[in-house]
């Protein structure tokens, strides 16, 4: 039997990043990871880092994890790959702007200045090779990207260093509550500890089950296609109001296509397959907007596993119905962004029981609702 | 030094290696072409920068990645001489910078 | 309306798997990305540019028949159709002119091929140094070949290479054979069986004799092999009898082949390791059905088994396919089976003493020098890999996010079995622990706007299917 003060289900950015927060403090972690750490979502993602476009519940602890991520390579003595390129929306047309105007007006109003609104002039500036009827956008200065796998390695091997117990292959099958101790039930051997946490992203829900929290987790497998080298043409971060573009160019010039389109997503057979339908969509609709990407070579194409919550917001709780466990999962495919506040948000609500921010948004129980 | 066997070739076609007109055989592949015409370096590792040339000629290795006619990342192996191709070798490497010119 | 069957492939084992359906009334699709049908080893053959392509010898020559009766089976053979993704779902993607095409099929039947093991010595990236697989497809395909060459390596296919090109008056600047001596030892032993083929035998000896005649220098048990030169090949060090060292503008490697392992991994079929040929099998039945019931696998593609294995693979799966669109009974199946059945045991019985005979000492199958490149796509080295596997990339997986290693165009074809293989090494495990890369397709580079012209096609061109009414 192996022990610790915490015990984390799931080798994801998120898990990793409340294991470096907690082994920091000096509190002992075994994380379980069923395959091996960052091996999906967290490893496979677009690699966007942005606060740009998100919901207002969210956009606090965004900004603080942006803040986080400027420093983030010294802090965990690590190259996560992460670069400030700023991201910008596109407006293609009237329509798009006046979106953007009321959204600038609920954003204002909560004291957020973060996104501009930018004019077809400085569009093309910041985008020389977009489409010239898009008639402007919005831009988020301190936005960018980094390496998911490395940037979640990052964690872990920083971690690992303050002494947590990264275990690898190992799937976890039992986890109940015994006194004050979990009790967590391995193919190589059982692990306990007084606390639990619950990172296990699109197989969160049946971890909640085993704490005792019923949530309505669904999965889904988001693609993403990647192409040959190309001579740069883009430094910003490219998503678009109304349109399902997203795209970003690496330092080493391969250009990355994302836009939300969705494969199929086999969870029990832990992979996915591929809509190439929707890829060859997503294809036309990065040509219409960048002409230049016409001859962009594809090199490869894939998806991965991640967890949605029905409101696309992710759940930061403590259980609702057992001591001593807390979740930080279902982040609906924008969680990379956040995974530097989370872990330490998660770690502050197991050491003080104070987070620092309102989570009332991320309630585990927000769906528990009476029943006439 | 690739030499060709053939005896007779009924008949030709000019292409253009790297700016410089060839009169190669109809329907040979293009690598065949740069062979031929002693122009064997296909592209810049993206990386380190050094030459490459090709290596499998059977579409595996993607060694042998040229532009043809404006269109980087094309197998020479695998694709046909047609005439008046320009075949350019690839130099697509990490600092490549997209030509602004022409917008 | 979906296809009946569609054999993506039209080498040995697909285009014999297309005339045994068209036997039956059964009318395939094939697609295949050459310009012609015969795969790699009939490449060209019912149409040479060779002025005499009888040089290349009989067994390329019998390769002429296939392809005529595959001509004339009355299969629909798309030309050009390069196939990209294979679906578990039986769904079929490829690119032709410039667009991409779905196609839905009850029977799938893959026949990939081979390539080449990788051969990481020092220097293999210089431009000059190439595959002994490509000298015989310059030859076929265009009649080039290269003057002065050096072949080094060891299997069959290097022997009939050089052969040729000496039979052809081509210049060879020597042969540099690296089977162990050992090897013999471990073959003796697979001889008895193999004497069963002694026309087989027989032509593997005849064709070291022939080169023996030629006078070209040839060293044998060789080791320790590196290329020269600084920006192109300039020649090829090695020991034989003390330090050797031979000029040469070209270099021709090869020891083995092995299946091309990205389309039926990319597919998620089960995959066993085989220590005899040290490669990764297709698991499949006797008729190379696979772990999806209605994909099959024939030809090299699945496990090594040469051309004439191949042809009779496409035949015994051809059969099952039948028996599974209900055209045939299992009986007849079981029937018409048996005698290529035989034929194929026989055959195994002498590809097992070859794989003895020609099994690649490790010393060239993982590099030997910290700085030698693995992959060659990405430029990584033997002592980029160990940094990422000592940062906690233990899985081949995990190692490819953290190198890139096996992210470049070729999808890990090179890299892929030596990654396998240092892993193992240096975590101290089998190799079939230690599993393979997770592939996906597009099998090939493809351009964002040939994807952005998708077409589902639900049956062949108008003027294809009234030909045969």
């Amino acid at each position: 039997m192996k022990t610790a003060d915490v015990l984390i289900i799931g080798g994801g950015i998120h898990g990793s990043s409340t294991a470096y927060h907690l082994a920091r403090e000096g509190i002992s972690v075994i994380l379980l990871e069923k395959d091996y750490v960052a091996r999906h979502a967290s490893g496979v993602n677009a690699g966007g880092v942005r606060v740009l476009g998100r919901d207002l519940a969210e956009v606090p602890l965004s900004k603080i994890s942006m803040q986080m991520w400027q420093t983030l390579d010294s802090e965990l003595d690590a190259d996560t790959g992460f670069r400030s390129t700023s991201m910008v929306y596109i407006a293609a047309n009237e329509a798009d702007i006046t979106t953007l105007k009321q959204r600038e007006a609920r954003m204002n109003a909560a004291g957020h200045t973060h996104e501009r609104i930018i004019d077809q002039r400085e569009l093309r500036e910041l985008l020389p090779y977009v489409h010239p009827s898009c008639t402007g956008g919005a831009v988020s200065q301190q936005d960018g990207h980094a390496n998911p796998y490395r940037s979640t390695n990052a964690f872990r091997l920083a971690a690992e260093r303050f002494g947590a117990s990264i275990v690898e292959g190992t799937e976890l099958r039992n986890l109940r509550r015994v006194g004050s101790s979990w009790i967590a039930q391995t193919p190589k051997g059982t692990f306990e500890a007084g606390t639990v946490v619950n990172c296990a992203g699109a197989w969160a829900d049946k971890v909640a089950l085993m704490i005792g929290d019923n949530v309505p987790l669904n999965h889904a497998a988001p693609m993403l296609m990647i192409t040959a080298r190309m001579p740069h043409f883009v430094e910003p971060v490219v998503g678009a109001v109304s349109r399902q573009l997203s795209f970003k160019q690496f330092e080493n010039g391969t250009v990355l296509i994302g836009g939300g389109a969705k494969g199929f997503a086999e969870r029990a057979a832990n992979k996915t397959r591929l809509d190439y339908e929707k890829l060859a969509n997503a294809a036309r609709t990065t040509i219409d907007f960048f002409p230049i990407m016409t001859r962009a070579a594809i090199n490869r194409m894939w998806a991965g596993l991640e967890a949605y919550m029905p409101d696309n917001l992710p759940v930061v709780s403590p259980s609702a119905n057992a001591e001593n466990a807390f979740h930080a999962f279902g982040f609906s495919a924008h969680g990379f962004q956040l995974g530097p506040i989370i872990g330490k948000v998660t770690a502050d609500m197991i050491l003080t029981g104070q987070p620092g921010f309102d989570l009332s948004a991320f309630r585990v129980d927000r769906y528990d609702r009476k029943v006439l | 030094m690739f030499r060709s066997l053939r005896e007779n070739v009924p008949e030709t076609v000019q292409v253009s290696v790297n700016g410089h007109p060839v009169q190669v055989p109809a329907r040979q592949t293009v690598w065949s072409a740069l062979a031929l015409s002693g122009q064997t370096v296909t592209r810049k590792s993206a990386l380190s920068g050094e030459d490459r040339s090709a290596y499998c000629t059977m579409g595996v290795c993607f060694e042998c990645l040229v532009e043809i006619d404006g269109e980087p990342n094309q197998q020479a192996c695998l694709r046909e001489v047609a005439p008046g191709m320009v075949i350019v070798s690839q130099n697509i490497t990490e600092f490549t910078m997209a030509d602004r010119d022409g917008l | 309306m979906a296809f009946d069957c569609v054999i993506v492939g039209a080498g040995p084992a697909g285009m014999s798997a297309a005339v045994t359906l068209a036997e039956h009334g059964v009318r395939s699709l094939v697609l295949d990305r050459g310009a012609k049908a015969g795969g790699q080893i009939y490449r060209y053959a019912a149409s040479s540019p060779l002025p005499d392509p009888s040089k290349l010898g009989p067994d390329y020559m019998s390769g002429a028949a296939l392809i005529n009766a595959f001509e004339a089976c009355g299969a629909d053979h798309v030309a050009g159709a390069d196939v990209w993704h294979v679906g578990d779902d039986g769904r079929i993607l490829y690119s032709i002119d410039g667009e991409t095409r779905q196609i839905e099929t009850r029977e799938v039947l893959v026949c990939p091929g081979a390539i080449e093991r990788p051969m990481p010595i020092p220097g293999w990236t210089l431009p000059g140094v190439m595959t002994a697989g490509a000298a015989q497809v310059m030859l076929k395909t265009d009649a080039i070949v290269a003057e002065n060459a050096v072949f080094a390596g060891s299997g069959p296919l290097l022997y009939l290479v050089v052969a040729q090109y000496l039979r052809l008056g081509v210049k060879v600047a020597g042969l540099v054979d690296t089977t162990p001596r050992r090897n013999f030892l471990q073959a003796a032993s697979a001889a008895p069986a193999a004497l069963r083929s002694a026309s087989l035998l027989h032509k593997g000896i005849s064709l070291l004799s022939e080169i023996r005649r030629a006078g070209i220098p040839v060293y044998r048990q060789s080791v320790q092999l590196k290329l020269l030169g600084q920006t192109r090949v300039s020649g090829l060090s090695f020991y034989s009898n003390g330090l050797q060292q031979i000029e040469a503008d070209t270099v021709f490697l090869h020891h083995g082949v092995i299946p091309n392992p990205n389309m039926t991994r990319a597919l998620g079929l089960d995959h066993v390791w085989n220590e005899d040929q040290l490669a990764w099998h297709v698991k499949t039945d006797l008729y190379g059905q696979s772990s999806i019931p209605y994909i099959a696998v024939a030809g090299d593609g699945g496990a090594i088994v040469g051309g004439d294995g191949a042809h009779i693979e496409g035949r015994l799966a051809a059969l099952n396919i039948l028996m599974r669109l209900e055209r045939i009974s299992p009986e007849t199946r079981d029937r018409l089976s048996r005698s290529p059945v035989g034929e194929l045991r026989r055959l195994s019985q002498f590809r097992r003493f070859i794989d003895r005979l020609y099994r690649p000492s490790d010393a060239l199958r993982l590099p030997q020098d910290e700085d030698t490149p693995v992959c060659r796509c990405e430029d990584q080295s033997v002592a980029d890999l160990r940094a990422g596997f000592q940062l906690g990339a233990r899985d081949p997986n995990a190692l490819k996010s953290r190198t890139r290693c096996g992210m470049g165009p070729c999808q890990g074809r090179q890299c892929g079995p030596i990654v396998s293989d240092l892993l193992a090494n240096w975590r101290g495990e089998h190799v079939s622990d230690v599993g393979y890369y997770r592939m996906r397709s597009p099998q090939r580079l493809l351009s964002l706007e040939e994807l952005s012209r998708f077409k589902t096609v639900s049956s062949l061109q108008p003027r294809a299917r009234e030909a045969s009414r």
